[in-house]
């Protein structure tokens, strides 16, 4: 027994050594292992140096400065940022509607998606069918091509009215009408759901039955499945979901600028409109700078308040509960 | 460290660095690289004079799809007569072109050949985009005293193209067939609100005599018509939105909703010009609207043998407006500029491609061409060129905003829009309107 134990020893002792000489020589080769690493990855590093770093620090310096995009940018220190809290109307504005839109079409599509999911999570016959059928429009999703079939649809001469035409009831014009306009952008929003479905479905398909099995036996309905099994296993897919949704809806863009052009009388003005129209329309480059940054800003605190918040309501099971 | 490590290292560090100096030089490698083309370009001028030369200018133009197909051809066919010339051709809408040409001016990248709009010329002048063309010799080709107008602090930055003017196109048809008398040419801002007051009384519902206001070009002629001018004058330093004028023009379409003189703003809002569908005349509900002699063959196309045209309504300075608002500009960073002025000089005296392009930057300027094309005009081209000669006896001049104005021409409408669903009064409107307006003119009379 004793001659085993120190053989052992001897085993360990010489398995820690060649440990070390090889965690030594690993340390050479992580240097080469991270040069060929870079190189492989270089054409996306240099092109996310070049396309993303380099712009988003030049409209970092250009939001202090007066730039009519037609003559070279003037510094105007912090004269771009005082405008916009102090004097311009059309910032709170634009703010207020893109929030209103954000707490309208978030949980809204949220909620639409999972009911959905939640469909297609059932073991039918032909059930891929169903899936792909119900995945496809999401293919051609926030394009031109759908924003504009919106626009004929809620026309005041659209099919939604003339449908309401058959049953006697006159429609209004659903996005020429100021208080109407806004929710059929909600709408748009929330119909395109194909992604943030799938990613519930993927969700829901990582629940144990053994939870619904032991549920059942326990007596416990459908309802309660779903409030007490469901709901808490998918809070992290929630999550995820929540928070892009969130920094997607802020930055809804197509859907204004095709169907309304934020109006009528800016209704629909979103943010990231208000952002094209400053650069592109009025030319005013710097000011549309300082408007990005001020995004940035709010959709990066919005993110973190959802982090620190996620804390009291996302499960995660591999923390054994712990909430 | 080994010295292994420290190659590695080394290598690591290079990377960066010439990742970040990839980065920094982005711009001046571009430089270099414009640099590096103008000389090749210099160097196929100077073997042009041994014969062959290969000159590649890129051109820019907005406009439907009639004029990218003929404008097409017209380049092919300079290609041929020019050997050694070819084109880099783009082609967008309205919109798409002036949101994308500010971005090449902004990277000096603008390309050699572009057209040009009078209402955005003067900005692109200020800045130093456009080459002088006044030596270009136009004699015989466009009326002197045309190209006298056009000047620009007395040199000429842009070739006209065509004639153009602003007037009214209405449906004759349902007009006579309601019994309203037809509007008579060189009528007052007087007699047409009075003529759309009768016409309400004899159109049946759903259907108006004329369209809503809510924009500052639509408020510009009614003003300068008694006397008051340019709104923004001086380049944009001197700014006077006259009130009484502003205030009787706005409450006159303020009554006009009330009495459904003007269709109501929800309708007026799903307008789509030129859609068979949605186009406030082509669809029936507006007897007139607002049309360009080059706008207004559509409306032909769309009702034929209903629509007829007459001026813009006037007052005692006179009404609407009738001179050239195309043109063919050359960039002053252009490599190619004796090139690009011939090509342009070329593009409104050959007669050959004045039979392809045709109306389709409206009436051709040179006389020579029109004269060429009038047998052969089709009854959509004869309606825009009606509309030029009735305009043109008591035209005001075209008004374009002043630079730096393109945030207050979105706020008039704004404001006007506040006004149509009811928000605030015609007077609230005016204030802000008024007030933008003077920051904006203290603001360019400071530079």
């Amino acid at each position: 027994m004793r001659g085993d134990g120190i053989g052992v020893n001897k085993v360990v002792v010489s398995k820690t050594s060649l440990l070390t000489r090889l965690s030594r020589k690993k340390k050479v080769n992580s240097y080469e292992n991270n040069l060929a690493g870079y190189v492989f990855i270089s054409p996306w590093l240099i092109g996310f140096l070049l396309l993303t770093v380099w712009p988003v620090t030049q409209s970092f310096y250009l939001s202090f400065t007066d730039y009519p995009l037609l003559a070279d940018p003037v510094w105007v220190g912090v004269e771009n940022y005082t405008k916009i809290f102090t004097k311009d109307p059309l910032f709170g504005k634009s703010l207020a509607v893109t929030f209103s839109f954000v707490l309208l079409s978030v949980p809204l599509k949220l909620f639409f998606s999972l009911m959905v999911a939640m469909l297609l999570n059932k073991s039918l016959k032909g059930m891929s069918l169903y899936r792909t059928a119900i995945y496809f429009p999401s293919l051609i999703g926030g394009s031109i091509a759908v924003s504009v079939l919106w626009r004929n649809m809620f026309d005041l001469n659209g099919y939604i009215n003339q449908v309401l035409a058959w049953f006697g009831i006159q429609g209004v014009g659903w996005i020429t009408n100021p208080s109407t306009a806004l929710g059929t952008l909600v709408l748009l929003n929330a119909w395109q759901f194909g992604s943030t479905m799938v990613i519930f479905l993927a969700g829901l398909k990582q629940i144990p039955q053994e939870l619904y099995e032991s549920a059942s036996v326990d007596g416990a309905g459908k309802f309660r499945k779903f409030l007490n099994i469901t709901l808490p296993m998918l809070s992290p897919v929630v999550f995820f979901n929540l928070v892009l949704g969130v920094i997607g809806s802020f930055q809804t863009f197509t859907s204004a600028f095709i169907i309304t052009k934020g109006g009528p009388i800016h209704s629909t003005y979103m943010y990231a409109l208000f952002l094209y129209e400053k650069a592109f329309k009025h030319y005013q480059m710097g000011y549309a700078s300082a408007l990005a940054w001020i995004l940035l800003a709010i959709v990066a605190s919005l993110t973190a308040i959802n982090f620190l918040v996620s804390r009291y309501w996302v499960f995660y099971e591999t923390d054994g509960g712990k909430k | 460290m080994t010295k292994r490590q420290w190659l590695a290292k080394g290598l690591t560090l290079l990377m960066v660095a010439v990742l970040l100096l990839v980065t920094a030089c982005s711009g001046g490698n571009q430089e270099a690289g414009t640099k590096a083309e103008g000389q090749n370009g210099e160097a196929g001028e100077k073997s042009g004079d041994s014969g062959s030369k290969a000159v590649k200018l890129s051109i820019m133009w907005w406009g439907p799809d009639a004029r990218h197909e003929a404008t097409m051809k017209v380049l092919d066919m300079y290609s041929k007569q020019h050997p050694g010339v070819t084109f880099t051709p783009e082609y967008l809408a309205w919109d798409g072109y002036w949101s994308k040409l500010p971005t090449l001016a902004a990277s000096k990248s603008i390309t050699d050949v572009l057209q040009m709009d009078a209402a955005y010329i003067k900005e692109y002048v200020g800045n130093g985009t456009l080459e002088d063309l006044s030596d270009i010799d136009l004699s015989g080709i466009v009326d002197p005293n045309v190209i006298e107008n056009l000047k620009i602090d007395g040199k000429l930055y842009g070739i006209p193209l065509s004639q153009n003017a602003g007037g009214i196109a209405y449906n004759k048809e349902e007009l006579e067939k309601h019994g309203i008398p037809l509007p008579h040419q060189n009528w007052t801002w007087d007699e047409y609100f009075d003529w759309a007051r009768e016409a309400r009384k004899k159109l049946p519902e759903g259907k108006y005599p004329i369209g809503d206001v809510t924009t500052w070009d639509g408020y510009q002629y009614y003003q300068a018509a008694y006397g008051k001018g340019d709104i923004m004058a001086d380049g944009g330093k001197t700014f006077s939105l006259d009130k009484e004028l502003f205030l009787k023009f706005f409450n006159t379409y303020a009554e006009f909703r009330k009495e459904k003189i003007v269709p109501p703003a929800e309708q007026a809002a799903a307008f789509q010009e030129n859609d068979p569908q949605a186009d406030p005349m082509a669809s029936g509900v507006l007897m007139t609207t607002g049309k360009t002699t080059g706008s207004v063959s559509v409306m032909e196309t769309l009702m034929p043998g209903k629509v007829d045209v007459v001026n813009s309504p006037t007052g005692p300075d006179g009404g609407g407006w009738a001179q050239s608002t195309i043109f063919l500009s050359v960039s002053s960073n252009s490599k190619h500029k004796q090139e690009a002025k011939d090509f342009v000089r070329w593009f409104i005296t050959d007669k050959e491609a004045g039979q392809v392009l045709r109306l389709t930057r409206g009436i051709p300027i040179n006389p020579d061409i029109y004269a060429e094309l009038e047998a052969s005009l089709e009854p959509k081209d004869k309606l825009g060129k009606k509309l030029y000669d009735v305009s043109v006896e008591k035209a005001l001049p075209f008004f374009s905003s002043a630079a730096g104005y393109t945030e207050w021409v979105d706020a008039f409408e704004a404001e006007m829009e506040n006004v149509v669903y009811g928000k605030q009064s015609v007077e609230q409107a005016y204030e802000k309107i008024n007030q933008l307006g003077q920051d904006l003119a203290a603001k360019a009379a400071s530079k």
